[in-house]
């Protein structure tokens, strides 16, 4: 059991017992290896239920909203920049919650695991430092867990929690500069290339709306997409529709993505969302120097404005 | 809503008094009096002797310091008269006579003839294509052509033609007459004679405005022998986007670009010569604007302005001029200069003015502008003896003593630069005081000369099936002869929900508007499609066709076929009848989802808030209660007077003194203005005509709830204690000007042996903490100089500064005070003076040193006493106030109005207002016109029964509203709050229908009525 | 559609005080200008919610003008500041995406600038002539696009 495991289960069990909180969400093992699943604690005995590992990468920010219970909530750094985000947008009450912050080692990319030890092979799994033990039906490797972190995290700028009541884990060593390089690097593509990777990408795509469900900050009660007087866009699966989906979608997170990556993690037909996320995170803040997620006073760069702002080239004869 | 009833009987007065106020002058200091008597209850006759209304400010290309747009600030004002049932809009007429005193006048009008019926003219413009005369246009300073027959501007209201009846072919020599069957309403009429009438009103409010002083008067300027010189106005002209130009900037000569542009200030302006001592205000501001749009248009190009001081008094006027002068390629030459000449080949102009005191130069420039005064007009005389008013040796209203917008003859009121000159917000801020004046005395009989419409009853439409119809205009030929009308129509009638269509000779019309009312009733139309001109200015014309037909206004639709389809495709008929076809496509398809809107009445509760017991929340307050209005007035400090109780008399003579104390008096023992001194506001909130307040009393700190319809701000300024500068604070020889002008009425003596005194300017103004004007300084060490003199005649005074900005008609005592003997040394601002205390031969004295810019010496003085002209600054109790109240604060801490040149005394929240200094540093009779105009705004609200909200606002769909609250933070009104289950809730009375929150809600949860995303999408769907 | 004769079917959004006042200042003034442009008139360039641009491509428009009062001279005080943080974000995500620079632009236009307003359409014309029809977006319907509309033509 991993240091941070026990440190995440002692908080849990103090916030329990003194009544702090009716409830705390974690992760627990899923039934599968390398698959930790979010859980509710109400109790102590379930306090050990929790566990801390390389995949728990479920954005759990997005169970707290609308909850009327007090919550401790177990949260890495995009977990917690997602809740600054629900705070500000009164989605969370700051006083309804304990954020346990959990200084963040990045998690592992399954995919990649398996790419390695091919699909299924592995029956169970243990860390122990940034050793990665994988054992097989009759084998066991180890691996280094830093080579298989999700390219998300290998960038991640801000792995300890922007916000939090008590920190577990060490921070490590100075988190990299987001350059955004793979934006730069898109962009520099041509036009007609940039459309044709996102006309595939997005021809993939089933409208089965996972990346909506997962993402913590999609809450409104009625998404553009759903509405029907008027409906804004079509439900079927036409090109058209789904770019206008995506779009929009990626538009009314700006300034508000914290790059957890929940919709990536959830698409089923691993459409590459995160690239419209992606430019947007650095418009934002190369147009106006935001980063979502980080300040509980600093206001959503398209909820306001500044009379120097940047505008869009100017037809201007 | 609640609603209290606060309005108190007061005796009836024995005579009949007439509800009724005429505006003479109808520029925008007249149209801004108009608009407020009339909201205010009364009827109103705006009269003026041009063709359409909007003055001087109509020819303006932007405004300083803000470079708004003129027109597009002033042409919605326009509309406003046109559409209010309660304003008369009488132009081409002069007054002639006043009969009668003050609450009932009979007003003798002389009317010219337009040799159009205006009742019949649609301002279509056919005529003027047909009129083969060529004349000067007028509205262009003669810089280009009109026709004889024509609209005075694109803008124009009334849009009614006008004949030139001096150079009309038929009524100079009987011949042509081709307009008359060219106009297809037979509009026009050559038999019209000249009118006279007579109205009978209460009040008048003079609003004659100004000319621009004639250079022609005077050769030394060269404007009549040089083609590249050209006036202020006119250069207006040329840079405006609706100027002869289009708005590229050409120079007279041979309409090439002007790479070097001189602007010579003061002309007909502080100039014996001229007839004209006076300083014009504005030409400072406004030549400095010419230079900043100069350069917008053309970065490269170089400018120089030659200026005496620069009169960069006014709010943002200061950051505006530095603005200018940091400019790469613009020069501020402190110099006079003269015209030499022009070049023979090159048309350019030589200018000669001395440098540096001794250096004299000559200098060559593509353009010169000749910043010309403001004078009176000729007619201010005649006006004047008509109406048996005093005007002064200038030609402007006198007025009485702190009482800027009265005249000498009781119930005829003045603003604007018939008083003196004065920039934009001056002129609305006056206006708006007259009309409060013409409020006061004919209160009674408020509401008795207004007509409300009564329109039937609405019919309620839900559950229809759209039935629309359709109405398509010829606009006589502008549209038909372009557009394929009858086919349009054909077309329309198959779109679905269209149950009707017709074509219209003109739409607008009475006899047309009268067939779209019955044509609705009899087709049993509920959507109405108009496709016409422009909703800009038609629409009010269609929406009540609607309501007399028992439609809600609200499902009707524009198109416009005629400004952005006609006119603009002249040369292709088929696409631009392809444009109609799609337009009205699109009209129909939002047409058939619109919904009824309606308008909600409450109640206002009719008291107000005052806040600050200085002059100018005292005469606000008396102002109102004038009327009937119960006042709050809180004082934060132990009695009421402000600022003003330390000022004993003004630079004009005015007993200060005995003015406060009486106004301290009447305000003391009115029984409908409650004062509470040491008293502040704790608590706000509300919205415009229902107020609550909690306020703190005494120095228990008591809460005192507080119920009221508007707010006025009237927390003034102070005078700076500038410690650090000059010895200030550090030796009591050095006092601020207040404190001087104790030390001269409580010991006067003492100055007997006084024999040098140095008044030292800007000290804390227009530096880089505090980058404004101070406004009152240099005026009033001016006063202070001449009381000192007066004093002693035989003492030295020395006024050390950097402009004299004795603006308007204080530049005579400025004058007086040079004459005098008073000396005037310039410093630079990066030169100050140095003070130092001495002692030499027993004698002990206070030794400045300073450099005289002309000559470069350096000069000592040494004075007995050092008065140092302090800043006037806001008081820190603005900052709390501004949260409080939830309205902005300008960078220097002065409250910031609504808008900077037509709202000076509103804020942009409804029903709440300012006046006096708390707006930025002003004169006492500044103040005193703030205050009784911001009493004519809050009149605007209280003299209502009930006041009206929603329409056209933004909605919420609760179940959809997440409470992310986007929608509070994008507001431009604070108009969204949040319910306490979290969810947006819009304030009907705030809310102004931009959408900017519909835009911004993700979830759809708001949506505006009238542009809902519903509608949008449809017309898209129809593209 | 391709062929010479094609013509470019533009959707403008202007605002009411200053753009479309501008455009209704071009007509009063006979300024001529290209035919392609439909205007829908919104109150304030912040009414303006990038769903109404899309759905306008979408539709097959083939370019999208957004105009509004120059900015500090709202109407609405602040609306096109709200307004202008949208678009600069929006423009550059969907150029981002590939959609051909130009097929929506954005200009500022005032009630005075009659002038200004048809030199910005004639701009906007040929930048989007040049283009061509757009393909990109547009939801291709079973009648076809919008060049045969569900609304009976003549």
């Amino acid at each position: 059991m991993s240091q941070l495991t026990r440190e995440i289960r002692e908080a849990a069990r103090k916030l329990l017992r003194a009544g702090q909180v009716q409830v705390v969400i974690g992760f627990e093992r899923g039934s599968l290896p390398m698959r930790s699943r979010p859980c509710f604690v109400r109790c102590e005995e379930d306090v050990d239920r929790l566990v801390w590992d390389g995949f728990c990468e479920t954005d759990v920010a997005r169970y707290l909203p609308k909850r009327k219970e007090k919550a401790a909530i177990v949260a890495k750094g995009c977990d917690s920049r997602a809740l600054v985000e629900l705070i500000k947008e009164n989605q969370v009450v700051r006083d309804q919650v304990v954020i346990i912050g959990v200084a963040c080692k990045g998690m592992i990319d399954g995919s990649r695991i398996e790419a390695k030890m091919g699909r299924g092979s592995i029956v169970e799994d243990d860390e122990t430092g940034e050793k990665l033990i994988l054992k097989g039906a009759d084998s066991e490797e180890v691996l280094d867990r830093r080579e298989f972190l999700h390219v998300r995290c290998k960038a991640c700028t801000h792995p300890v929690p922007a916000l939090y009541d008590l920190l577990v884990g060490q921070p490590g060593a100075e988190a990299p500069k987001d350059g955004f390089s793979d934006v730069e690097e898109f962009g520099a593509l041509d036009q007609e290339a940039r459309w044709v990777y996102l006309r595939d990408e997005m021809s993939k795509c089933i409208r089965c709306y996972a990346c909506r469900n997962a993402c913590p900050l999609c809450y409104c009660p009625e998404c553009f997409v759903d509405g029907s007087q008027p409906q804004w866009v079509g439900k079927s699966t036409n090109l058209a529709d789904t770019m206008v989906f995506h779009l929009i979608r990626a538009f009314h997170l700006a300034g508000r993505c914290v790059g957890c990556g929940a919709c990536e993690h959830a698409c089923p037909v691993g459409v590459d969302i995160r690239k419209l996320n992606r430019k947007l995170q650095k418009d934002m803040k190369d147009l106006f120097s935001h980063e979502a997620g980080l300040s509980l006073e600093e206001v959503c760069p398209l909820a306001t404005f500044r009379a120097d702002d940047p505008g869009p080239p100017m037809v201007d004869p | 809503m609640p609603h209290e009833d606060n309005i108190i009987q007061l005796p009836v007065p024995a005579r009949k008094r007439i509800g009724a106020v005429m505006v003479v002058g109808a520029g925008v200091g007249g149209i801004q009096a108009a608009l407020d008597a009339a909201a205010s209850g009364f009827k109103v006759y705006l009269v003026d002797k041009r063709p359409a209304i909007g003055g001087k400010m109509s020819q303006l290309d932007k405004t300083f310091p803000t470079n708004d747009c003129s027109m597009c600030i002033l042409s919605p004002k326009f509309i406003e008269c046109a559409t209010n049932p309660n304003i008369t809009i009488i132009t081409n007429t002069k007054v002639e006579g006043v009969e009668g005193e003050a609450g009932d006048f009979d007003v003798h009008l002389f009317e010219e003839p337009r040799y159009v019926a205006e009742e019949k003219c649609t301002g279509c413009g056919t005529c003027s294509e047909y009129c083969p005369v060529f004349v000067p246009d007028v509205y262009n300073e003669g810089l280009s052509k009109t026709k004889c027959i024509h609209v005075h501007f694109p803008q124009a209201v009334p849009a009614k033609s006008i004949v030139d009846a001096t150079r009309c072919l038929f009524l100079t020599r009987k011949e042509c007459q081709i307009c008359v069957p060219a106009c297809k309403n037979k509009a026009i009429d050559f038999h019209q004679q000249p009118k006279a009438t007579t109205l009978k009103v209460g009040s008048l409010i003079l609003a004659p405005g100004y000319e621009p002083f004639d250079p022609l008067t005077q050769s030394q300027y060269g404007y009549d022998r040089f083609s590249n010189i050209v006036t202020s106005l006119e250069f207006e002209r040329l840079i405006s986007a609706s100027g002869p130009n289009g708005g590229e900037l050409y120079r007279p000569s041979d309409g090439k670009v002007p790479h070097k542009i001189a602007w010579i200030q003061c002309v007909g302006s502080r100039d014996e010569s001229s007839g004209c001592t006076y300083c014009s205000a504005v030409c400072c501001m406004y030549a400095t604007k010419q230079v900043i749009l100069s350069k917008e248009h053309h970065p490269e190009m170089e400018a120089v302005v030659l200026h005496n001081d620069i009169r960069a008094y006014g709010k943002g006027f200061e950051r505006f001029y530095e603005r200018a002068k940091n400019m790469a390629g613009v020069r501020y030459v402190w110099a006079k200069a003269a015209i030499v000449g022009e070049r023979a080949e090159t048309k350019n102009v030589v200018l000669r003015y001395r440098t540096n005191g001794t250096e004299v130069r000559d200098e060559e420039f593509d353009l010169v502008v000749l910043s010309v005064g403001l004078h009176a007009p000729e007619g201010n005389r005649d006006l004047a003896g008509k109406l048996a008013i005093q005007v002064n040796q200038h030609g402007f209203c006198e007025s009485p003593a702190f009482s800027p917008m009265e005249t000498s003859r009781a119930g005829v009121f003045n603003c604007g630069v018939f008083h003196a000159p004065m920039d934009i917000p001056d002129a609305v801020t006056m206006a708006s005081g007259a009309a409060s004046l013409a409020s006061q005395l004919l209160w009674e009989e408020r509401g008795t000369m207004v007509e409300e419409k009564v329109f039937p009853e609405e019919r309620d439409v839900t559950g229809e099936a759209p039935r629309v119809g359709l109405f398509v205009c010829d606009c006589g030929t502008n549209i038909a002869k372009v557009v394929d009308v009858p086919r349009t129509v054909e077309y329309a009638k198959g779109l679905p929900g269209v149950v009707y269509a017709a074509e219209e000779t003109f739409a607008c019309s009475v006899d047309s508007v009268g067939h779209i009312i019955k044509t609705i009733e009899k087709e049993g139309l509920n959507r109405v499609v108009v496709a016409a001109c422009t909703p800009r200015t038609h629409e009010p014309v269609f929406q009540n066709a609607l309501r007399e037909a028992g439609l809600n206004p609200y499902l009707f639709e524009f198109a416009n076929i005629r400004e952005q389809c006609s006119l603009v495709h002249m040369a292709d008929k088929a696409r631009a009848t392809q444009k109609a076809k799609d337009l009205l496509r699109m009209a129909v398809a939002r047409a058939t989802l619109l919904s009824p809107l309606y308008r909600v009445s409450y109640g206002v509760t009719r008291s107000a808030l005052i806040i600050g017991g200085g002059i100018a929340g005292m005469k606000a307050a008396l102002s109102l209660a004038d009327q009937g209005i119960i006042v709050h007035l809180i004082e934060k400090g132990n009695g009421l007077g402000g600022l003003a109780v330390k000022i004993p008399v003004t630079l004009e003579g005015g007993d200060v003194r005995r003015f406060v104390e009486g106004v301290i008096a009447e305000v003391s023992s009115n029984d409908l203005i409650e004062v509470m001194t040491n008293a502040e506001l704790a608590e706000y909130s509300g919205y415009v005509g229902n107020f609550t307040s909690v306020v703190r009393v005494g120095t228990a700190g008591t809460p005192r709830e507080i119920r009221h319809g508007v707010t006025i701000v009237a927390t003034g300024a102070e005078e700076l204690k500038p410690r650090e500068s000059y010895l200030y604070g550090v030796d009591d020889r050095v006092k601020t000007l207040l404190e001087l002008d104790e030390a001269m009425e409580k010991n006067a003596d003492r100055f007997k042996d006084c024999n040098s005194v140095v008044f030292i300017q800007c000290v804390g103004s227009r530096d880089a903490e505090r980058p404004y004007c101070s406004r009152v300084c240099c005026s009033h060490s001016v006063k202070s100089a001449l009381k000192l003199k007066e004093l002693k005649p035989e003492m030295d005074v020395y006024v050390i500064y950097r402009d004299m900005r004795t603006y308007g008609l204080k530049e005579d005592y400025y004058k007086k005070a040079s004459d005098q003997g008073v000396v005037f040394i310039r410093y630079e601002a990066d030169d100050k003076p140095e003070i130092q205390a001495v002692e030499e031969d027993g004698r002990a004295f206070l030794r400045l040193t300073a450099t005289e810019p002309i000559l470069g010496q350096r000069l000592e003085i040494d004075a007995d006493m050092v008065c140092v002209a302090a800043a006037s600054v806001p008081p820190a109790g603005n900052r709390p106030l501004s949260r409080l109240l939830k309205v902005p604060l300008n960078e220097d801490g002065f409250f910031m109005e609504a808008h900077m040149k037509l709202r000076p005394v509103d804020f942009a929240t409804d029903g709440i207002f300012m006046c006096g200094t708390a707006h930025s540093p002003k004169f006492i009779d500044e103040s005193i016109a703030q205050a009784q105009a911001a009493a004519s705004r809050a009149m605007t609200v209280l003299a209502r029964k009930e006041l009206k909200a929603g329409g056209p606002i933004s909605r919420v769909t609760p179940a959809k509203c997440s409470g992310c609250g986007v929608c509070r933070n994008v507001c431009p009104y604070q108009a969204i709050s949040a319910a306490e289950d979290g969810v947006s809730v819009v304030n009907e009375a705030l809310c102004k229908g931009c959408g900017v929150c519909a835009a911004s809600c993700r979830s759809g949860a708001l949506d505006l009525g009238g542009v809902s995303n519903n509608q949008t999408w449809s017309v898209i769907q129809a593209l | 559609m391709e062929s010479d004769t094609w013509e470019p079917k533009i959707v403008a959004f202007l605002c009411n005080w200053c753009s479309y006042a501008g455009a209704d200042l071009a007509g009063t003034s006979r300024i001529q200008y290209p035919s392609n442009m439909r205007v829908v008139r919104v109150p304030c360039s912040g009414r303006i919610d990038p769903l109404f641009i899309l759905a306008s491509l979408q539709k097959g428009a083939d370019g999208v003008l957004v105009s509004g009062c120059h900015p500090g001279e709202c109407h609405y005080l602040t609306g096109n500041y709200s307004a202008r943080r949208k678009f600069a974000v929006l423009k550059s995500l969907l150029e981002y995406t590939g959609l051909e620079e130009g097929r929506v632009q954005f200009s500022w236009v005032s009630a005075s600038e009659g002038a200004r307003f048809a030199k910005v359409v004639e701009q906007v014309t040929a930048r989007i002539k040049a283009l061509g029809p757009s393909k990109k977006l547009v939801k291709e319907t079973p009648g076809g696009s919008i060049h045969v509309a569900a609304h009976p033509r003549d």
